[in-house]
């Protein structure tokens, strides 16, 4: 699926996020979410080498969650 | 098995029912039907708003309303014989609201309207009216509303005079009336209308005024003075051979009233050189189909009336006793139709609209998803009106068209097939070849009590003879409910073949809910627990109990009187003092666990508990586990009838993952127990814990332990973990299904310590680029 250069969302974790495998802070990474077969820019906080995408709990259960619900209902 | 989710690129679309079969369905549902006053009236007055006013004193309000079917509301207040009074419901059970005379109050005291309206331009068509009685005055009243350039051709020598022609037979009653209805000639002043006075009428005079207005009204009289015996449609108000608007009435001010609507009606037909008689609407009085409910009916005797007519005190308070007949019997009793504040008709047809369109926003997938499919309305309703079956057949249709997501059911799916997989259990009695009977406690039974089930299977087995098998499984309801008929087909199938291996023995039911399910796909005769244990006699080391317990009817046992009179039968034999209340029996509402309400609506589930609740302050006693469970979590004291004879004493009520550990521990304990198998724990490899916050978290956001055991079992294999050095946690993920759970937790020397847990539907990954 195309997706948008837009971002929809964007956090940037400022070094306070460290990889474990990896041991190297994640950074502001290009991503997306898929749902019900829409696609959704955002940047959020990526592993730089293992590509580990970090959805921080305010974001699942804010705006994913709204997001969520607007799309099953379509 | 996992569930694909939908695609809202797909379109596919199937009738939930024909449009024939939508309206006679809507047509069970009177609540819009018209109270049997405002049926009654041939003006269309809106009677039932208009006592309402005067039931708050305001009589402002209440002319406003009667002056809405009249220009000259104290003729018509004083002279109409008010056939709604003898409508009136309450004259059933004592008398009726005295209407004559709260409409006479409303216009005596009120004040007249002084809103203007809207400015209307004249229309182009002129009309006359000749001749004076009651009839053409209050034609006049109409024509003029309708912004008619009116002229009235009278005998009388003024306007004043046409006023008190017309309103020659209303006069005798003394002077106090006389005054009263010459408030009337204000109104007629008022108008703008020509009077052309002092006419000597003849029939070429007539004629030719036919001939130079686009219509002409006469008075019967004088069209009887003019041209001798003419013949008129009484429903049209219309003289075909003259043709002229033909009408009159010295006498009836109500049938003068009500000729000049329907005359007035053919003038507008006319007017517009129309048909007079299509597209008249419905006209005069009417039948209702309306239900109302007369047991909260109180003031049965009507305030008397003075010689003046009430006073304003006396005309509120007898106002008050108008009980506003409508009928909301489903909604009463029924926490979902509360909780959206909408009558059967209405949820039908906008559910019908919701699975009709293909795009957009299908705004009732909530709704249609938190009923709880009981069938309480079928009952409560006087026309049995079934809004379970509509929910019921638009979720069917939703999952048939790819627009059914997920989300709201998909755990309750999950904990279906743990039901019929890890947690199932089918096996004969030890020692037995074939077995008479089979045990069916229900998922819910073995996920809340085991201990109960335990008890009660070891007492079968050790009172009834030819052997009991054991089936600890789910009967198919939950996928019922969710509208996954192939889901359901699959599992009746499953069901069956299990019973076959088994011999196809009598089922023993311990669940209303099974018992009714298995009885609609299962050939095998199926009884309910409760008939087993009056036919065998209570255990031997029951407890005598002499409490008192509400006791809630099962949604699964309505229209099953043998189960709720052998339940009431057994508690009397145990002891218990049951007390019935206003919605027991098959009015029972759902404890909210029904149709799976509790998993896509918690909300609205919650209201349904509470709803339960709201009947007795007493400790309630139940014959389904999950309405048991239910009243628990809402902290109420609450037991299940096998709970009490067994004597088992309720615990409180199991996290979602102890609902599953629960089945599992019931199933192997008994596999070991029993049939001497034994199941070796299945171990992780470390050790988890959680901290108190979190498993109180988890069981809010529905996530299981052994979601996050999964998470922990990759992570602890792959390593794969932030570190939030804000909070110290460490974070982990996986996706299982087509849920993304996220875990924070910390290090402990065997293990780890789980703080948070939290999930999202979303799948998220990398973007290249």
């Amino acid at each position: 699926m195309a997706v948008s250069e837009k971002n929809y969302y964007t956090i940037d974790p400022e070094g306070k996020l460290i990889c474990m495998k990896c041991q190297v802070p994640l950074v502001k990474g290009k991503a997306k979410f898929m749902y019900l077969d829409n696609g959704f820019p955002v940047e959020l906080p990526v592993c730089p080498v293992c590509g580990f995408v970090y959805v921080p709990e305010e974001l699942a259960l804010g705006k994913v969650l709204a997001v969520e619900k607007a799309l099953e209902d379509k | 098995m996992d569930f694909e989710e939908r695609s809202t690129h797909v379109y596919r679309q199937k009738q939930m029912m024909s449009r024939e079969e939508l309206v006679a369905r809507e047509s069970l549902c009177v609540y819009e039907q018209p109270a049997y006053c405002v049926a009654a009236c041939p003006l269309k007055l809106d009677t039932k708003a208009l006592i309402r006013a005067i039931a708050s004193a305001d009589f402002n309000q209440a002319r406003q309303l009667y002056e809405k079917i009249t220009m000259f509301p104290h003729i018509l207040s004083a002279g109409c014989d008010a056939p709604c009074q003898e409508k009136c419901k309450l004259g059933e059970v004592g008398d009726g609201v005295a209407v004559r005379q709260l409409e006479y109050a409303a216009v005596n005291y009120g004040e007249k309207s002084k809103a203007k309206g809207m400015f209307r331009f004249k229309k182009k068509q002129t009309v006359c009216i000749l001749g004076s009685d009651l009839f053409t005055l209050f034609l006049v009243g109409e024509l003029a509303q309708k912004n008619y350039p009116l002229t009235v051709f009278c005998s009388e020598s003024s306007a004043e005079k046409f006023f008190l022609s017309c309103i020659r037979s209303q006069l005798e009653g003394g002077d106090s009336r006389k005054t009263f209805l010459l408030e009337d000639l204000k109104a007629l002043k008022n108008l703008d209308i020509r009077f052309e006075c002092g006419m000597e009428f003849t029939a070429p005079e007539a004629e030719k005024l036919r001939d130079r207005y686009d219509v002409t009204c006469i008075s019967l009289t004088l069209a009887g003075e003019l041209f001798g015996e003419v013949s008129h449609d009484e429903q049209l108000m219309m003289c075909f051979e003259k043709n002229m608007v033909m009408g009159g009435e010295q006498f009836s001010v109500r049938r003068a009233a009500f000729a000049a609507k329907k005359a007035a009606l053919t003038v507008d037909r006319l007017a517009q050189k129309l048909s007079p008689d299509n597209s008249r609407g419905e006209e005069g009085s009417c039948e209702t189909k309306l239900f109302t409910n007369l047991e909260d009916a109180k003031e049965l005797r009507r305030v008397p009336v003075g010689e003046e007519g009430y006073s304003r005190e006396e005309a509120v308070c007898e106002a008050g006793r108008c009980i506003q007949c409508h009928c909301d019997e489903c909604i009463k009793g029924c926490a979902y139709l509360q909780h959206y504040k909408k009558f059967p008709r209405v949820l039908t047809r906008e559910i019908y609209n919701n699975v009709s369109i293909i795009m957009g926003d299908h705004m009732m997938n909530k709704p249609i998803n938190a009923c709880s499919l009981c069938g309480q309305c079928t009952v409560t309703c006087p026309n049995g009106y079934d809004m379970a079956q509509i929910c019921h057949a638009a979720r069917e249709n939703m999952v048939f068209t790819g627009k059914m997501p997920l989300a709201p059911h998909e755990f309750a799916l999950h904990d279906m097939l743990f039901s019929n997989n890890e947690a199932f259990l089918c096996k004969k009695q030890p020692g037995f070849e074939t077995c008479r009977y089979v045990f069916f406690p229900g998922c819910q039974a073995a996920a809340v009590s085991p201990e109960t089930v335990k008890a009660a299977y070891l007492d079968l087995c050790s009172r009834l003879k030819g052997g009991v098998a054991l089936m600890l499984g789910c009967c198919g309801a939950i996928c019922d409910w969710a509208g996954r008929y192939e889901m359901y087909d699959d599992t009746k199938k499953f069901i069956e073949e299990k019973l076959k291996e088994l011999g196809n023995p009598q089922i023993i039911a311990a669940c209303p809910m099974c018992k009714k399910e298995l009885s609609t796909h299962v050939e095998a005769d199926i009884m309910g627990m409760w008939d087993i244990l009056l036919e065998i006699g209570l255990p031997g080391k029951h407890i005598k109990y002499d409490s008192s317990y509400a006791l809630h009817d099962s949604c699964g046992a309505r229209g099953d009187a043998h189960t709720q009179e052998a339940i009431r039968k057994l508690l009397n034999q145990s002891g218990c003092k049951v007390i019935d209340t206003e919605y027991s029996g098959n009015r029972s509402p759902c404890c909210g666990y029904g149709g799976l309400t509790s998993y896509a609506n918690r909300e609205v589930a919650k209201k349904m508990t509470e709803k339960c609740l709201e009947r007795s302050q007493l400790p309630y006693i139940s014959y389904c586990m999950a309405c048991r469970d239910r009243f628990a979590r809402e902290g109420r004291e609450s037991v299940h009838v096998l709970e009490l004879i067994y004597g088992i004493v309720p615990g409180s009520p199991p996290d979602i993952s102890e609902k599953r550990y629960n089945r599992l521990k019931l199933k192997n304990h008994l596999l070991e127990l029993l049939w001497g198998e034994e199941i070796k724990p299945v171990e992780l490899g470390f050790q988890l814990e959680y901290t108190k916050d979190a498993l109180e978290m988890m069981d809010d956001r529905m996530i299981l332990k052994s979601d996050v055991e999964a998470v922990m079992k990759s992570c602890h294999e792959t390593g794969e973990a932030l570190l939030d050095m804000e909070t110290g946690l460490l974070v982990s993920r996986a996706r299982l299904g087509n849920v993304t759970f996220w875990v924070k937790y910390t290090r402990t020397d065997n293990g780890y310590l789980v703080h948070r847990a939290y999930s999202h539907r979303m799948n998220v990954e990398k973007r290249m680029g």
